[in-house]
């Protein structure tokens, strides 16, 4: 029965699918860059790259800029921040994926082929900022005007350990639509209402995928699976973890921790972040009544994170700041949320000077016989 | 290199069995192709671990701060006695350091490895294995080669001169400068010369295009500070760039915020760096940081006649003054 959503819709085609979008949504495609990848927006006649891997910074970025002003101050009154879209306007910073044409009028977007994992993270996002207690009104209003269309990975990559999680190559949760590359062809299938909808009003541009195409992507699929050899046995972990904060053993991972923001900063589940006030320059910073409140990523790698204003600092070192991390993914968000914020990127483990490997230290806590025994700090 | 590696082990195990050292800080396999990581190592069973390949590129002289903070050090604690893997590098960073008073030299026991040059994981792209394409899954090395394997098993040879880092490449000091001990003798040729006249050929461009190179590298920034906490001579407590009070730059990505800390931190290494290259390394996203600190070697070199972590004698140009200093580029820059 869901085969018969299945649709098929040629490559070739695509780019000029998208140009007919272009006026309805902005549209936010994998652009490559400096040797990387990263969501940028597309213009007419650029081609996909199809077979890329993933990409370096996460589209986190996307529903969660770097920085965002989230309003402005003077003199006692207030003014929200126009950014109310993922496309800031000219003046935000530089450098961020979602900068581009601020004349568009249209607030909706398309995010067009990120990774399952990453569409995943989101649904992950959603949990935090559009929880029951907290409402986030500029993640939220992004996240509400987007359709997001995932690629099914064909080639996964050795860092890649989706599948010790709630991963797959063709996950499908936190995507509107997922296609598969067939290679000439592309298949999509709809996965929640606004993704039927959206193939349904853009029917033209799609036939039925027949039943050789649905082998093909069941063929795919299965080899990609079997590719994805490295993973952890993640089983009970937030259980493990009560028992663990005092462990020795955090006095060793941490070791080689260099403790920059990498791993915090281009995981797609990370959502830290800071609120600061930014006087305007013109009155030098001092006694101003004017200026902008920002918020923008922190990472609990850093030691400013948890600095008081008394100067103490409750996780002075490395060891502290390691042990929040994993804890918060593996074990408080489980608490919380009731999911491991973790998706299997593999991101932070490509990317760590250090090569420290996030699997390694997963394995060496699920091994580290019976925690509770041992409370040596 | 086998040799090499199995002389370290039996240094280390004898510093262990004579009771010099608590804890040697070496380099044990990585978790990925062309990657070895750091590791210390308390354990003299662990001692096997350890390994000496061309991808021990990491500056191993950053983990040594952390042992000496300066409240440690005044407290009438038993500081830690550690023995240290160096390469050229990593030798001049230690000796950088013992000069700030960062580290007491009677505390090191450093064993120097004449580095062959050290392999740059972004130069196999340019060696024609496109990563977007190709995921290498293993690697070895063998003599001058490095066989990288594909996903589909397909095996493909690189030269191995053709893949170390520029650092490496330009490196002159890839004999340690300080050291209790010394295995292998190696002096590498460099291309000192090339890298100097791509410096050369930068500083003549207009002042227009030079500034725009700036700011297109800097705005990759992304502020994960990871070139400042790569860098052994980063050792400060509190960076600039984090003090609140006074707060000295935003913490936005906005670009004179990011400019404002790139430059502040190259402009902090002036007659300390030593061209390692683990800022390089480390950027996630890829700035050419080098091209800055190695103007400030050039032109500290040029205008003092001093190059940074070579002896332990030699002043340090930014700890002195002498009548006859140079000092047009502070007024003709």
């Amino acid at each position: 029965m869901e085969n018969l959503k299945l649709k098929i819709i040629k490559k070739k085609d695509v780019l000029n699918f998208l140009d007919s979008l272009k006026e309805e949504y902005n549209i936010l495609v994998p652009k490559e860059k400096d040797g990387d990848i990263r969501f940028s927006e597309f213009s007419s006649g650029e081609d996909i790259p199809w077979d890329y891997r993933n990409t370096k910074i996460s589209p986190k970025e996307i529903f969660l800029p770097r920085t965002e002003t989230l309003f402005s101050f003077k003199e006692g009154t207030l003014t929200p921040s126009d950014s109310g879209g993922v496309f800031a306007p000219a003046n935000e910073p530089k450098g961020s994926a979602q900068k581009t044409d601020s004349n568009k009028r249209t607030a909706n977007y398309l995010i067009f082929g990120i990774r399952p994992c990453d569409a995943q993270a989101f649904s992950l996002l959603d949990k935090l900022f559009g929880g029951d207690d907290f409402q986030d009104p500029y993640y939220l209003k992004r996240k509400e005007q987007a359709v997001i269309i995932s690629l099914a990975c064909n080639k996964p990559q050795i860092t890649c350990f989706c599948t010790s999680l709630k991963g797959k190559p063709d996950n499908e949760e936190g995507s509107d639509i997922i296609l598969f590359d067939l290679g000439e062809n592309i298949l999509t299938k709809p996965i929640t209402k606004k993704g039927e909808e959206f193939i349904e009003n853009l029917n033209s541009w799609f036939k039925e995928a027949k039943e050789a195409d649905i082998e093909k992507k069941n063929k795919l699929m299965d080899l990609s699976l079997k590719k994805i050899c490295s993973g952890v046995d993640l089983h009970n972990i937030k259980e493990k973890l009560d028992e663990a904060f005092d462990i020795s053993l955090w006095n060793e991972i941490h070791q080689k921790c260099l403790g920059c923001g990498i791993c915090t900063y281009l995981c797609p589940t990370c959502y830290c972040f800071n609120i600061i006030d930014e006087m305007d320059h013109e009155t030098g910073g001092l006694a101003t009544s004017r200026g902008k409140r920002i918020r923008c990523w922190d990472s609990c790698m850093f030691s400013l994170f948890t600095l008081h204003a008394s100067g103490h600092n409750p996780r002075p070192t490395f060891k502290e700041r390691m042990r929040q991390r994993i804890m918060h993914k593996f074990n408080y968000c489980p608490e919380n949320f009731k999911e491991i914020f973790c998706v299997g990127c593999g991101r932070c483990i490509r990317n760590c000077p250090v090569n420290l490997d996030l699997r390694e230290t997963l394995a060496s806590l699920m091994s580290f016989g019976s925690m509770s025994k041992d409370k040596k700090v | 290199m086998k040799e090499i590696e199995e002389k370290i082990k039996e240094t280390v195990k004898k510093l262990f069995k004579e009771n010099k050292i608590d804890i040697f800080i070496g380099y044990s396999e990585g978790t990925l192709p062309l990657r070895s990581t750091p590791c210390l190592i308390t354990r003299p069973e662990d001692i096997e671990k350890l390994v000496w390949n061309s991808y021990c590129f990491n500056n191993l002289a950053v983990y040594l701060p952390r042992f000496f903070l300066p409240q440690t050090q005044k407290k009438d604690v038993k500081l830690p006695r550690i023995g240290i893997l160096a390469k050229g590098c990593d030798s001049r960073s230690i000796v950088g350091l013992i000069k700030e008073h960062q580290l007491p030299r009677e505390n090191l026991y450093i064993i120097g490895i004449p580095c062959e040059g050290m392999i740059d994981i972004k130069k196999i792209q340019d060696a024609g294995c496109k990563m977007k394409e190709v995921e290498i899954v293993s690697a070895e090395e063998k003599n001058e080669k490095v066989i990288v394997e594909n996903e589909d098993k397909k095996k493909i040879e690189l030269k191995k001169e053709e893949l170390l880092a520029d650092v490496c490449t330009s490196c002159k000091y890839n004999v340690p400068v300080i050291y209790d001990v010394l295995i292998g003798k190696e002096k590498r040729k460099t291309k000192e010369e090339e890298r100097a006249a791509i410096i050369e050929e930068f500083e003549k461009k207009p002042l227009e295009e030079r500034w725009k190179y700036f700011q297109e590298q800097v705005s990759k920034c992304i502020r994960c500070y990871a070139c400042r906490q790569a860098c052994p001579n980063c050792y400060c407590k509190e960076c600039f760039a984090e003090q609140t009070k006074p707060k000295w730059i935003g913490v936005t990505d906005n670009i004179s915020d990011i400019m404002f800390y790139q430059m502040g931190r190259i402009f902090h290494q002036a007659g300390r760096c030593v061209d390692c290259g683990a800022c390089v390394r480390a950027c996630p996203v890829g700035i050419d940081l080098r091209i800055f600190t190695y103007k400030l070697i050039k032109d500290v070199k040029e205008f003092f006649r001093y190059e940074a972590g070579v002896s332990l004698g030699e002043v340090p140009p930014l700890s002195t003054f002498k009548s006859d200093d140079k000092q047009e580029f502070i007024t003709e820059p």
